[in-house]
Parts: structure tokens; C-alpha cells; sequence
């Protein structure tokens, strides 16, 4: 039982915030939203700190960390309200080195490492809402290899990515593939999102395919627990800064002529956004710890975490805005963006109610941590 | 980090698991498990049981006669004792009085009432609270005067838990009325056999005796008997509070009456029904996330490389969940959670349950729940204390 963090996960912690604090301010994101919401540059940055092989075993030029170096990392970004998926470059590199063939995994994995490849998971259709067992895309055996047919939905930067890992019927089963963007039969139609990210609308058409695995759910499920636990880093570091904000702005704001941190109704609510911060913060760190669990338990505890961390960002986004009074409700002023970003990753990856039904469903007769 | 207890733990838990299964009688983990009435003999059987292995004061260190075991090893013996359905240890003496007068007591002070308590022999309670004095603690009036190598204490303490068994009161008295209302107050170890104490109980919501009024009459204490300094009691109380940060939250009970939540509503029906068994998983969220909490505090006492600020939200976030898991079972219970059959709330009763046995305890728990927000300093003082930590 041990909650510390080692050396080298202080100095990567340092080194990610020191990225952020000086070289991705609010004006450089106002900007990459401007100009689409996605910015190349940014997230060759990323590669160059070396975060987007972090999961990347060193054979395949990675730094083969594990995910609480992914928990840090994230926290961090969330932070800085970072809009370059980085999660999905961790999911991308847990999902090919786990299941991927081995030529696939030396095709790829160096290229994503090193930034040169965006590859981003692909798996949201309009009839599953948060279901990964309801797939409609289907693979085809040719002699030339796999083609794909698909429409896949918000998919994050997706008309700029390099390559996408799309699950696909073959058969009734699900399999999961790689698909090139590049490659034949793929059109694209991107669109910014509400936090200022890009997504697109992915349509494969006869689409040339690599197969990853045959046991596609497996593979897709264990793509999701990795972008949940990653999502909850995130959002942790979001909430962390909102409530600086927050507290910042108390301590300073005047009304009635004293700072407006005066008045017991707003420092409860305060303590009340403290609270959900560290709930949210403790079932971060329960995710990223399971993380690597077997799948039924790794399931479970990624349920519960999202619930938790759902909860927590609505209640300390939406009262972040309310405690900034009107200030908060405009575009101008920062927060108003981390709630925006609190809003997203709660719909990402399965939101709050969603979450709470797989709680349910899977609950014990036992309680607790260990249970 | 590690979520995993090393080997070294689990063997501490199992070892802590077999004592505790052998030595702790059925008959009181019965009452534990279905919120059956305890008898002051049941409180007393166990803590004598664990006094005599040097337990009762599980987190004292060893110089004072305890195991000396560190903040997870407490947590790992304190979590065994709750599954198995052994009664809470009774505080005032192990926990609260005992490290206030190791700390600040002098060594006739600490020889002569440490081993009562360590041994489970000598009740002991609590005189804080005053009928003008809840939250606004300091604010107390019991006087203390000094008359040659005598106190004369005239007041009246209440909410005094269990006070009717008392033996020793440690009470927070107001010896002088300068300055700061928290200066004023020293920390008085008194004989509640002395002339001119006299408990009265209350009655409480659930038809339960549990607090008391204490009142003094002119009663003399000798000097010896005062911890410390003079005007120095409120400094010693609040090191006393310091002690039962974690404590207070209460996760391994709450993890235990979860199960016993959900046995509950699989008995009555309602498990399947989604509605209710939605309301059971938010909880047991809730639970996963306090027990994660509070292990992070833990585990930051142990290693000691990081301070948390973050000890004041367990109390809070512990008190609502002992309260909504106690809401749940009577829900679950329904109409049947209805009857007020005091007999039905004895071990051994042979009457006529209505609906089922279980049923019978589930609103007087409920009502007395209500407590948990109000006592140990309210959640609103808490949420006082938090906003201090997070806006300055």
C-alpha cells in the first residue's frame, strides 16, 4: 500500500507542467481552436518529450512506463486544457503491443513514438450510444488482404490523424483493424467539438484493412479502460485547476465591499468542490492502479471510476461557473472552457449514468477496494 | 505507488483474522451483524478480551504498553475487528483520554490511569459538550476553581455518550475568563463516584438512553488530577482530535453494512428491482471511493512523504455514508420497517417478528444515524474547516 510517487515520476510530472506552463498558453489553444482545433505542431511536442510512446516498449523506441507514468502525464495535460488526444496515443500503443501481430507492432509502433503517426481508436457508431458490443461496421476477406465498411462517429481529430483501429464484424463476431487514413475508400468530415478539439466523421467504403485481433471485444474493451483511466488523469487535473481558478477568483472578487470568500455559503461550496476533487482524485488513482488487472476486475473498477469522476466534474465545473458569477458564462474568461472540457470527458467513454448501470450490473455481495 | 498490501501486510491480516475469529464470541458478533441491542457487559467482554492481548489500545506506542504498529497496521486490526462483527472499541479511554495523557500527562499521571484503560477495566467518558456549547466548543462555562490543592467544578456537561457506566470523566472545564475563550480552559480527569456528580440519560429519537447529562455540584477534584497546564486543556483537545482523523469515517463498518444493505434487499425483493439497486451502487461507489481515501491518508502517514490536506473531508464524507446505507436498509425493509417492537431488538427474542427479524432494528438505527453529521464538530464546521484549507 503506497500512494507516494517515485523520483522519475516527479521529474516527468515537472517536465510535462513545465511544457505546459510555457509553451501551451491559453492564447496558443485560443488559436489551434481557431484554426480548427487540432494542432500537428502541439502534439509533435508531445512526441518530443517522449509522451506518445509512453506505453511503447523501448524495443520499439518507447519508454515502456506504465500507467501511473500515464496518470501523470495526463493530470497534467488536463491541467493545461490540452486539446491533442494524447489518450488516444496511449490506448493506440496498449491496443498494438497487446494484440497486434508482430509486423504490425514494427510497423507502427516506432512511427507512433515518435509522432510521426497519429493513431486514434474508431469505434463510435449512432446506434451503440456507450455500448462496445453493438458494432454495425463489417470486415470482408479478400485475396488481397481485409477491406472495411463503416461509418464511425467523433472520432477525435479524425480527419487528421494518420490511422485509425476500428472494431468490424466478421461474421457476428468482432474484430479489430487498422486502417490507414490515407488509404483507399476512406473520407473523412471533421468538425470542431465543444470543448475547442476537432473531431470527424469517418466513412470506410471497401477501406483496406490490417487485422489486429480476431477477438475484437476483448481488444476494444481493454482499448476503453485504458482511455478511461487516462480520461479520469485528465479529469483531475481539469478540476484541479478549476478550483484554483476558482479560489483565486474568491480571494479577489468583491461584492459588498469584502472578497466574496467571506460569504459561508460560497466557502461550503468550496469545500464541497475540495471534496469531489479528492473522491475524483482517489478513484483516478484506483483506475490507473487496476488498470492493468485481470479483465473482469480491470472492468469493474474502470465503471466505478468513471461514475465517480462523472460526478465530480459536473458538480465542480457547474459550480466553478456559478461562483465566477457572469464572468464565468463568457467565452472570454478561462473557466468557462475548463467546464466545457469537464462537460466532454464526462460524455467520453461512457458518461455518468451509463457507468452507474455497469456498476450495478456488476456488483458483488462483497464491498470495498478489494472486493 | 501500489494499491496491493505487501506480504508482510497480508500475513499481519491474516495472523489479526484467525486471533480475532477465535477469540471474539458469537453470541456479540450475532447482536454486531443484525444491529441487535449491546449490553454494557458485551462492550465490556470484548474490550477485556482485547486489553488482555494488549490490543485494546491498538494504536498506542510501545513504550506506553501498545503494539507500536503503524498507520496500516492499525487500519488492517481495525478493518478485521469490523468484518468480523466485533463492537466498537468505546473511545474515551484508548483512543481519546489515553494519548492526551501520554503526551501531557505527567508519569504518576500515566501510572496510574493508563492501565485501567489499556486493560479495559475502568470506564471511561467524555464531558465536552455543555447545553450552550455544540460546535462552538470553546465557548463552555463549567467552572473549575482552584482552592489550595483542590478544583471545585460546578456545571453541566451533556451529550456524554454511554455516561451512565462512567467511571472517569476527562472534562474540559473554564479555569479562567481572560482573553480568548480558548485559553481560559484546562483538562480535568474526575472520579465519577466523586460527591455532587450526578448522570442523568437522555432519551434520544429511537427510544434509546446513549447520552447523558452530566452535572457537577461543587465537586472537589484534586489538583493532581488536572493534565498539563492550567488554561493549556483546549491545546490538549485539540491534539485529541487529531487522533481519530480516520477513525471517524468509519469505512471498515461501512463496507460491512453494505453487504449487510445488500442482503437486506435481496431478502426483500428489491435487489432486481433497478430503481433500488441503482441507489445500492451509487453507494458502493461512494464506499470504494471513501475507503480509497482514507487509504491514501493512511498510506501518507506510514511512508511520511507527503502531508495530506484532505483528513477533514473523511468525517464528512463517512458520516453521510454511515447515514445513507442505514436509510437504505429501512427503504429496503419498506412498511415492515414500521413496527416499534423493542423486544425484537434483543438477541434471543422468541416473539413474532413482523415481516421478518431483520426488519425490527432498521428505523431506530436510521433515526439514530442522524447523529453523524451533528457530533465530533457538525459537517457544517467541518465544511468551515475545509474552506480554510482551500480559499485561506
Amino acid at each position: 500500500m503506497d500512494f507516494d510517487f517515485s523520483e522519475d515520476q516527479d521529474q516527468l510530472r515537472d517536465a510535462v507542467r513545465k511544457w505546459v506552463d510555457k509553451g501551451y498558453s491559453f492564447d496558443r489553444r485560443r488559436e489551434t481552436t481557431r484554426a480548427g482545433g487540432f494542432s500537428r505542431a502541439a502534439y509533435t511536442e508531445l512526441a518530443e518529450l517522449g509522451l506518445c510512446g509512453l506505453y511503447i516498449a523501448p524495443e520499439h523506441d518507447g519508454m515502456g512506463m506504465g500507467p501511473v507514468e500515464g496518470m501523470v502525464v495526463m493530470e497534467e495535460l488536463g491541467r493545461g486544457i490540452v486539446l491533442e488526444p494524447l489518450a488516444h496515443s496511449l490506448i493506440a500503443s496498449g491496443v498494438l503491443g497487446g494484440y497486434a501481430p508482430a509486423e504490425l507492432q514494427a510497423a507502427w509502433l516506432p512511427r507512433i513514438a515518435s509522432g510521426e503517426a497519429l493513431v486514434v481508436l474508431a469505434h463510435q457508431e449512432r446506434a451503440a450510444r456507450y455500448r462496445l458490443d453493438v458494432c454495425k461496421a463489417k470486415a470482408t476477406q479478400t485475396p488481397a488482404g481485409w477491406t472495411l465498411d463503416a461509418t464511425k462517429s467523433i472520432v477525435p481529430a479524425g480527419d487528421q490523424a494518420d490511422a485509425f483501429l476500428v472494431p468490424a464484424l466478421v461474421g457476428e463476431r468482432m474484430a479489430l483493424f487498422l486502417v490507414a487514413r490515407e488509404a483507399a475508400g476512406v473520407s473523412t468530415r471533421g468538425y470542431g467539438t465543444q470543448d475547442g478539439a476537432r473531431a470527424a466523421e469517418v466513412t470506410l467504403q471497401q477501406a483496406p484493412a490490417e487485422l489486429i485481433t480476431l477477438d475484437g471485444l476483448t481488444a476494444l474493451e481493454h482499448a476503453v479502460d485504458i482511455g478511461i483511466a487516462a480520461t479520469c488523469a485528465e479529469a483531475v487535473g481539469v478540476m484541479d485547476k478549476t478550483l484554483s481558478l476558482t479560489t483565486e477568483y474568491m480571494n479577489t472578487r468583491k461584492q459588498f465591499g469584502v472578497v466574496i470568500s467571506s460569504f459561508q455559503a460560497l466557502r461550503h461550496r468550496a469545500a464541497d468542490m475540495k471534496m469531489q476533487l479528492e473522491l475524483a482524485r482517489s478513484m483516478s488513482y484506483y483506475a490507473s492502479l487496476k488498470l492493468n488487472a485481470p479483465a473482469p476486475e480491470r472492468r469493474a473498477a474502470m465503471a466505478r471510476a468513471k461514475y465517480q469522476l462523472g460526478n465530480s466534474m459536473r458538480f465542480i465545473g457547474q459550480q466553478a461557473v456559478q461562483l465566477h458569477g457572469g464572468i464565468g458564462v463568457t467565452d472570454e474568461y478561462i473557466v468557462s472552457h475548463y467546464f466545457k472540457k469537464l462537460t466532454q470527458l464526462e460524455l467520453t467513454f461512457g458518461d455518468t449514468l451509463h457507468h452507474l448501470g455497469e456498476v450495478s450490473e456488476r456488483m458483488q455481495d462483497t464491498a470495498g477496494v478489494f472486493a | 505507488m501500489d494499491l496491493a498490501f505487501t506480504t508482510e501486510e497480508q500475513q499481519f491480516r491474516e495472523d489479526i483474522r484467525a486471533w480475532v475469529r477465535d477469540q471474539l464470541p458469537a453470541d456479540i458478533s450475532h447482536k454486531v451483524h443484525n444491529a441487535l441491542r449491546l449490553t454494557r457487559d458485551d462492550m465490556q467482554h470484548w474490550a477485556k478480551i482485547l486489553g488482555k492481548k494488549g490490543w485494546l489500545g491498538h494504536a498506542w506506542p510501545k513504550e506506553f504498553g501498545g503494539p507500536g504498529w503503524n498507520s496500516i497496521q492499525k487500519h488492517l486490526f481495525e478493518e478485521e475487528c469490523a468484518l468480523a462483527g466485533a463492537p466498537r472499541v468505546v473511545p474515551f479511554g484508548p483512543v481519546m483520554v489515553a494519548p492526551v495523557i501520554m503526551a501531557f500527562g505527567n508519569a504518576e499521571q500515566q501510572q496510574r490511569f493508563l492501565p485501567g484503560i489499556a486493560s479495559g477495566d475502568v470506564w471511561w467518558s467524555q464531558g465536552y459538550s455543555e447545553p450552550g456549547s455544540g460546535s462552538d466548543l470553546a465557548s463552555l462555562k463549567t467552572r473549575a476553581e482552584r482552592r489550595g490543592d483542590k478544583f471545585i467544578v460546578n456545571g453541566q456537561k451533556t451529550w456524554t455518550t454511554l455516561g451512565q457506566y462512567g467511571e472517569w470523566i476527562f472534562c474540559l472545564v473554564r479555569t479562567s475568563s481572560e482573553g480568548k475563550p480558548q485559553t481560559g480552559i484546562s483538562f480535568l480527569l474526575i472520579d465519577m463516584k466523586s460527591p455532587g456528580v450526578t448522570v442523568r440519560p437522555i432519551v434520544l429519537l429511537d427510544g434509546e438512553a446513549e447520552v447523558n447529562e452530566v452535572w457537577f455540584d461543587n465537586v472537589e477534584v484534586p489538583a493532581e488530577n488536572l493534565v498539563g497546564e492550567e488554561n493549556k486543556g483546549w491545546h490538549y483537545a485539540k491534539h485529541l482530535l487529531a487522533h481519530e482523523r480516520t477513525n471517524i469515517a468509519d469505512v471498515n463498518r461501512a463496507k460491512r453494512e453494505l453487504e449487510r444493505l445488500k442482503r437486506i434487499a435481496r431478502a426483500e425483493g428489491v435487489y432486481d428491482d433497478t430503481r433500488f439497486r441503482d441507489e445500492i451502487a451509487k453507494l458502493e461507489v461512494d464506499v470504494v471511493a471513501l475507503e480509497m481515501l482514507a487509504l491514501r491518508v493512511l498510506a501518507a502517514e506510514t511512508s511520511g512523504k507527503q502531508s495530506l490536506d484532505i483528513a477533514g473531508l473523511l468525517k464528512i464524507r463517512g458520516s453521510e455514508i454511515q447515514q445513507r446505507y442505514s436509510e437504505l436498509m429501512m427503504l429496503a425493509a419498506g412498511p415492515y420497517a414500521l413496527p416499534l417492537i423493542r423486544e425484537a431488538m434483543e438477541a434471543g427474542w422468541q416473539g413474532d417478528a413482523v415481516g421478518a427479524a431483520w426488519c425490527a432494528p432498521l428505523a431506530s438505527t436510521y433515526f439514530n444515524m442522524r447523529k453523524t453529521t451533528i457530533y465530533g464538530g457538525s459537517n457544517e464546521v467541518q465544511r468551515n474547516i475545509v474552506s480554510q484549507v482551500v480559499l485561506g
